[in-house]
């Protein structure tokens, strides 16, 4: 070790403690929801190049230490002391701002006349404008639609506020005071780091803290590297979907080729589709960028539970996403709803990992993050009042040596959620169930977490409901080592007649008093044989009531008798039966007969061959190719594909020879031909 | 022996029982430790009393007050040796505990788990009893439903249950019919509701209190019981008092009854004692800094009140009763010193707690702790720890840490010992900063006040590392929350859910009124019966207020002597938020969320004793310190022969029978009159 290791250690915590300063006092000063309740929020200090060293590990949100803020300081050349710049442009900040409602701050911090680190904080403000209240929509196809753009600009300039810049920010928001509120307190965050690092340099002087910038990432690198030389060396392929894009029913594929050498781990999305036209584009900024390894930091996050968190972290880490991707989109492409897009990538890599070291990790999650909005009536004002009833997550996925959680996953934000009471308090919806969905859990020797059932009525007329980022209404997270699906998300409404309707995903979702709604999340996958799984636990679930006895006897071969004990002999009998031998990778029949249509390799050709077309043909000619081979895809949640399409085999031979005229439309000659 | 009027507090903790009496007509204190037998609390109660009582020269006669304070119920949980406890809850909330606020303890552990609950899923009932959001009844059991209900819970075989209906807080009847109904159904089994314990808004959180309740209840009930004949047959004939979380004491009753307001009471009653000395000691800003085994806690005082707060924790679960709000800011004596895999020393959080201990300790401890490293540097003295009764190893905390040497690049034992306090001294400062962070507070505004065994040895350093210019060392660190205990008011926390949006203020002012009103008067009738010689009951009371549709509240103290009125509380209102977020918005209804009141009462006054005036103490000897990378040459001194107004400069060393306090070089030491030590940095 270069430095010496005493002070590394000492500068190591109170370096981290500064940046975890800096958020108390803007959690502290914070007016918003999201500040108080969600905690969607962070800050930061980095180093000359932009990269952090000092990131909170306890509060905000966990997984931005890797973004980069080089683009940003490129942007603004003459930064002064007190100047604090601004944006939330995910094209020119190259990925540091994902959607326009995250702001982003950047200070720098002066000792003698130099510039000696870089204070960061981000918030996820109320509203920039936009179509829709709150700045997101799925729907959007376009980034103007998403809401005022903000190209890294000084907000304050030489400690003095800029004015205008508030002027024009404000009257472009719904919410100017929220917005206003949310500014102040990120300074004064920006304000507490600054004193932070003047204590430390006056402390441990100025030598000490310029070297412990590098020091401290080449210290989490060695650690983090460490942890991934768990993962033995080789090359891994895996791919999910998205049930949808919004705008169109089509699948959207996530395919990653994960390659690993001695603790050396790069990911290489090509074959994933090209950008949507809606707002699932994930803006990565042509570059290594965080979002696209996510999985991976809580890999080594899960194995090694003290490494300072800096964005030497990332340093083994090589993640490469082709351009004009929904993982590395152009602009304008809409970004709004893009943590939709990157659970799935999570998933995605959670499959090239199981491939290489199964006994590491769990089965997927629900996959989902949902906040169930209700947007009602407000008598008061005349006008719609808005707010969150619930967060929705599933279950989390099983393990080798244990169950998945029942009704919670950390995801990619770990909301918290609301108390029902405080729900029936400010809203007029009456909650009449919230709870975990009984038989919802991927089946296996261990299970995965039980998904949760929201169900509630409305109290009023013209209730609208949104559920922004619902997804695996088709694609059912998977089980791994034999282990079985989760059940897949459902929406079901009971009108006040009693009539029944099955929602299937929502756009807009009108209730009218007395009218319920039933939501149910997707359970966890499960790991390893169900049929395995001690049937004392089997017991113990249907006594608890997550499963049923019917399930328990289909699913894990356990019969139970009237008495609530294993009938041993019934058991053995029901797992005696032969059945297919488990597989590593257990999916649902939508996906298995997704695959079988559309083949790996010639998806991949496909995917290739769009990218040498002009981006406004890209989606033109997906969309033609993917419908003529299933005769149309139906909505998510509707109709199964087998259903739909029927015979798979001619499905896939339409495939081949849609890809092979592509090819041929596309090739050197033909396109000589075409000249 | 003549009569005198003394008071006892009694802490027990895991390996020492700690006494302190205190005799109310001197101020005379005397204090002590008597091993705890862990598999029967009130035993050392037992063998202690009577020679603490012979100790200060008075008889088990002269106990007027007892007041005690034990971690029983804290252990349960945390070891979950509780009760099995039932819960019956409106139906569709089954789930209440199993979804709790949906957070996974850890956002990055993909293989983190969640709390396991207190009530496993199959002995949750639901029953068709919910209240409507305006307070209305939309379904209440039948006689029948209760029957079938209580067949259920009693073929349990619970000795508990908690009854959580949903808007319980709004309207409490059919909780408390539900809850009485059962009683009479099940009249062995202990029933708490949760609105009855508890009124407050927001589910999870209530029935989280009702639930560990009920599940502490039936262990404390019989450790009370067993403790009241104990105290009986050592002769004490006192009143009994039981501390708590929110620093006060209730009766033996009132404890029995709701003993989850005992559970945090420990660290409580340290913070009443600090809070005490500091006021005596003419400072009105102190951290406390509680150095213990396996780890630190700290808590803030500001004037007359150590601050509470309405989120902590019990255990895994979220707890919003106002408590003292003590934090952990890192290592403890025990605390492990090692090196990792890079080669960079760290400390913690492993503890090598009480059982082997540290190295030096000659216990079977082989990886050396904090407390070895004390002894390494020359800090404490190996052949007069506690009063000289355990000699330590010195040598072998020095051989376990230089075993460290190759791979720090470092040369002897005491090189690495005086690094790695270094080591942990940084992590306490940063965790107290953040800590304060969070409070919106400087800790260089406040001076420090350490007790545990070895708050006042570590506390300096602490001080020095934060910017903190002042420390006041207690003159018996070591039994300070027995201490407290006896300093502690009966007092008890009211809440009522309001939810109430000020539109025209006359109205309001009839509305709050009558709430606080109903508030003042539970409390009156409650500590009506805590006791005699209570002194008049102070009530205190606030509103918790926010503007309308803003997504969290602002604490607003309701002055209580004169009728309150709404147009005060509102102004209160916009200057607490104009004062934190800079603004007051004019136009913006107001809501009062909530309503708070606390009614307090004094046990009889008794102040500490003033010092008898003495000449000047001089160095009992000198010793070797290593400090700042070299040995310094220090004067040792014992403490109880130092002078009222004595003046000392650091480097130096003070021993006492239950701690070491280090007063750094560049500081200053001043006796205060009542023996507290005031120590001062001397540089700019």
């Amino acid at each position: 070790m270069s430095f010496d290791p005493i002070t590394l250690e000492i500068l190591s915590s109170k370096i981290a403690a500064s940046a975890e300063e800096m958020s108390f006092t803007l959690q502290r000063t914070g007016r918003t929801l999201f500040v108080k309740e969600t905690a969607d929020f962070q800050t930061g200090i980095a180093d000359l190049s932009g990269r952090f060293f000092a990131y909170p590990r306890e509060i905000g949100v966990s997984n931005y230490m890797g973004l980069d803020l080089s683009p940003v300081i490129r942007a603004v050349p003459d930064m002064e002391p007190g100047d604090v710049i601004i944006t939330n442009h995910p094209y020119i900040s190259e990925g540091l701002a994902t959607h326009l409602p995250d702001l982003h701050m950047v200070r720098p911090y002066f000792h003698d006349d130099k510039i000696v680190a870089y204070g960061w904080c981000f918030i996820h403000c109320s509203d920039v404008g936009g179509k829709v209240p709150s700045s997101i929509s799925p729907s959007n196809d376009s980034l103007y639609q998403e809401g005022l753009l903000i190209p890294p600009t000084k907000i304050v300039k030489a400690g003095k506020i800029n004015e205008e810049f508030m002027w024009s920010f404000r009257v472009n928001s719904r919410s100017p005071d929220e917005n206003t509120g949310d500014v102040k307190a990120m300074l004064a965050a920006l304000t507490t780091g600054q004193h932070r690092v003047r204590d430390l340099i006056a402390q441990h002087g100025i030598d000490d803290f310029m070297a412990v910038q590098e020091a401290l990432q080449d210290y989490s690198a060695r650690r983090a590297r460490e942890v991934l030389r768990r993962i033995p060396d080789g090359r891994y392929e895996f791919w999910d979907y998205l049930d949808d894009d919004y705008n169109s029913a089509l699948p959207v594929r996530i395919r990653v080729r994960m390659d690993v050498e001695d603790g050396i781990v790069s990911l290489d999305y090509a074959g994933t589709d090209p950008q949507v036209s809606s707002a699932y584009n994930v803006p990565t900024g042509n570059k290594e960028h965080p979002w696209l390894t996510l999985r991976l930091i809580s890999f080594v996050l899960t194995y090694d539970k003290t490494i300072p968190i800096n964005a030497g972290l990332y340093r083994p880490m090589h993640p490469k996403a082709p351009k004009g991707s929904i993982l590395n989109p152009e602009a304008p492409a809409a970004v709004g709803v893009r943590h939709a897009t990157a659970t799935r990538v999570t998933d995605t890599v959670t499959g090239v990992l199981t491939l290489a070291a199964p006994e590491l990790m769990k089965a997927p999650s629900g996959g989902v993050t949902v906040p169930v909005v209700l947007s009602e009536p407000d008598p008061e004002t005349g006008g719609r009042k808005t707010l969150v009833v619930e967060p929705m997550v599933g279950g989390s996925g099983g393990m080798a040596d244990k169950d998945g959680v029942d009704g919670r996953d950390s995801g990619l934000a770990n909301l918290g959620n609301n108390p029902a009471e405080s729900v029936e308090a400010s809203s007029r919806v009456r909650l009449l169930r919230y709870g975990l969905r009984v038989d919802s859990a991927g089946a296996g020797r261990h299970r995965g977490g039980c998904g949760q059932e929201l169900v509630f009525q409305a109290l009023t007329d013209d209730c609208q409901v949104l559920g922004r980022g619902m997804e695996r209404f088709r694609f059912a997270p998977w089980g791994i080592q034999g282990g079985r699906p989760g059940a897949l998300f459902e929406v079901h409404v009971t009108r006040a007649d009693g009539r029944t309707e099955t929602i299937g995903k929502i756009d807009v979702l009108v209730l009218n008093e007395g009218d319920i709604v039933t939501m149910l999340s997707p359970g966890g996958g499960g790991y390893g044989d169900p049929f395995t799984r001690d049937p004392a636990l089997v017991t113990l679930d249907v006594q608890r009531g997550l499963v049923t006895r019917g399930a328990a006897e289909a699913q894990y071969g356990v019969a139970i008798a009237d008495d609530g004990k294993v009938d041993a002999a019934a058991t053995a009998a029901l797992r005696a039966v032969e059945r297919p031998a488990p597989s590593q990778f257990e999916f649902c029949d939508d996906r298995r007969a997704w695959d079988a249509i559309f083949d790996d390799a010639l998806m991949c050709e496909f995917v290739t061959l769009l990218g040498t077309l002009p981006q406004a043909r890209r989606i033109e000619t997906r969309r033609k190719v993917l419908e003529t081979v299933t005769g149309g895809v139906p909505r998510a949640g509707s109709v199964g594909i087998l259903d739909s399409v029927g015979d798979l085999d001619a499905a896939r031979a339409r495939f081949k020879q849609a890809v092979s005229e592509l090819r041929a439309a596309l090739s050197p000659k033909a396109q000589e031909t075409a000249a | 022996m003549t009569m005198a009027a003394c008071r006892v507090g009694i802490d027990v903790g895991g390996t020492f029982t700690d006494f302190v009496l205190v005799n109310t007509e001197t101020g005379n204190l005397t204090f002590f430790k008597e091993p705890s037998v862990p598999s029967d609390p009130s035993a050392s109660v037992e063998r202690g009393l009577p020679k603490l009582v012979e100790k200060a020269g008075v008889t088990p006669a002269d106990v007027e007050y007892i007041i005690h304070g034990t971690t029983l119920g804290l252990n349960a949980i945390i070891q979950r040796r509780g009760a099995k406890v039932a819960m019956v809850v409106t139906r569709g909330f089954r789930d209440l505990l199993e979804i709790g606020r949906s957070r996974m303890p850890d956002s990055y552990d993909q293989r983190a788990s969640k709390e396991e609950s207190l009530v496993p899923r199959d002995l949750v009932f639901e029953l068709d009893a919910r209240v409507g959001a305006e307070g209305d009844i939309l379904a209440q059991p039948s006689e029948a439903d209760l029957d079938r209900l209580a067949e259920d819970l009693a073929a349990t075989g619970c000795a508990a249950v908690a009854v959580v209906l949903l808007n319980s807080y709004l309207h409490p009847e059919i909780e408390r019919q539900v809850t009485e109904g059962l009683r009479r159904r099940l009249p062995e089994v202990i029933l708490t509701g949760s609105s009855g314990i508890w009124p407050e808004i927001r589910e999870y959180e209530r029935s989280l209190i009702a639930v560990l309740n009920a599940y502490v209840n039936p262990l404390m009930d019989s450790y009370f019981t067993k403790l009241k004949t104990r105290l009986e047959t050592v002769g004490v004939r006192g009143q009994i008092y039981i501390t708590a979380s929110n620093g006060g004491t209730l009766s033996l009753a009132t404890a029995n009854d709701r003993p989850i307001e005992t559970l945090l009471s420990g660290p409580a009653s340290g913070v009443t004692a600090a809070q005490f000395i500091a006021a005596r000691s003419g400072q009105d800003r102190v951290i406390t800094f509680d150095m213990g085994g396996t780890s630190s806690d700290m808590a803030v005082c500001k004037g007359s009140e150590p601050e509470s707060t309405t989120r902590t924790h019990i255990a895994d679960f979220p707890l919003v009763m106002p408590v003292v709000n003590v934090s952990a800011i890192g290592a403890g004596g025990g605390s492990i010193v090692w090196v990792d895999k890079y080669g960079v020393l760290k400390v913690g959080p492993e503890s090598a707690g009480a059982d082997p201990g540290p190295v030096c300790y000659g216990r079977g401890g082989t990886r050396p702790t904090v407390t070895d490293c004390y002894v390494a540097t020359g800090l404490i003295d190996p052949s007069r720890f506690l009063g000289g009764r355990m000699q330590l190893d010195r040598d072998a905390a020095l051989a376990a840490l230089a075993e460290l040497a190759p791979r720090l690049g470092m040369a002897t034992g005491t090189d690495i010992a005086e690094a790695a306090l270094r080591v942990a001294t940084a992590l306490m400062t940063t965790e107290l900063r953040k800590s304060m962070a969070q409070r919106g507070e400087d800790p260089r505004d406040f001076a420090i006040m350490p007790f545990g065994g070895a708050g006042p040895t570590h506390a300096n350093m602490l001080a020095e590392d934060a910017g903190i210019r002042r420390m006041l060392v207690p003159t018996i660190p070591g039994t300070f929350c027995a201490m407290g205990a006896t300093r502690a008011n009966v007092k008890r926390d009211y809440v009522r859910s309001l939810r109430h949006t000020i539109t025209s203020p006359s109205e309001s002012d009839v509305l709050l009124e009558a709430a606080l009103n109903e508030l003042r008067e539970k409390g009156a009738e409650w500590i009506s019966g805590e006791g005699s010689g209570l002194g008049t009951p102070l009530i205190s009371a606030s509103a918790d207020m926010r503007y309308a549709g803003q997504a969290f509240d602002l604490p607003v103290p309701i002055d209580t002597s004169a009728p309150v009125r709404a147009s005060d509380l509102c102004e209160g209102f916009h200057r607490a938020h104009e004062a934190l977020y800079g603004f007051r918005d004019e136009d913006s209804g107001i809501e009062i969320v909530t309503l708070r009141s606390r009614i307090e009462a004094r046990l009889p006054e008794w102040d500490v004793a003033s010092l008898p005036s003495t000449a000047a103490a001089a160095p009992r000897t000198r010793r070797l310190v290593r400090f700042g990378s070299k040995d310094l040459d220090v004067p040792v001194y014992d403490r109880p022969m130092l002078a009222p107004g004595q003046v000392l400069h650091g480097p130096a060393v003070l021993e006492q029978e239950d701690t070491t306090t280090w007063v750094l070089p560049d500081w200053s030491v001043r006796v205060h009159e009542n023996g507290t030590l005031i120590l001062e940095a001397e540089n700019a």
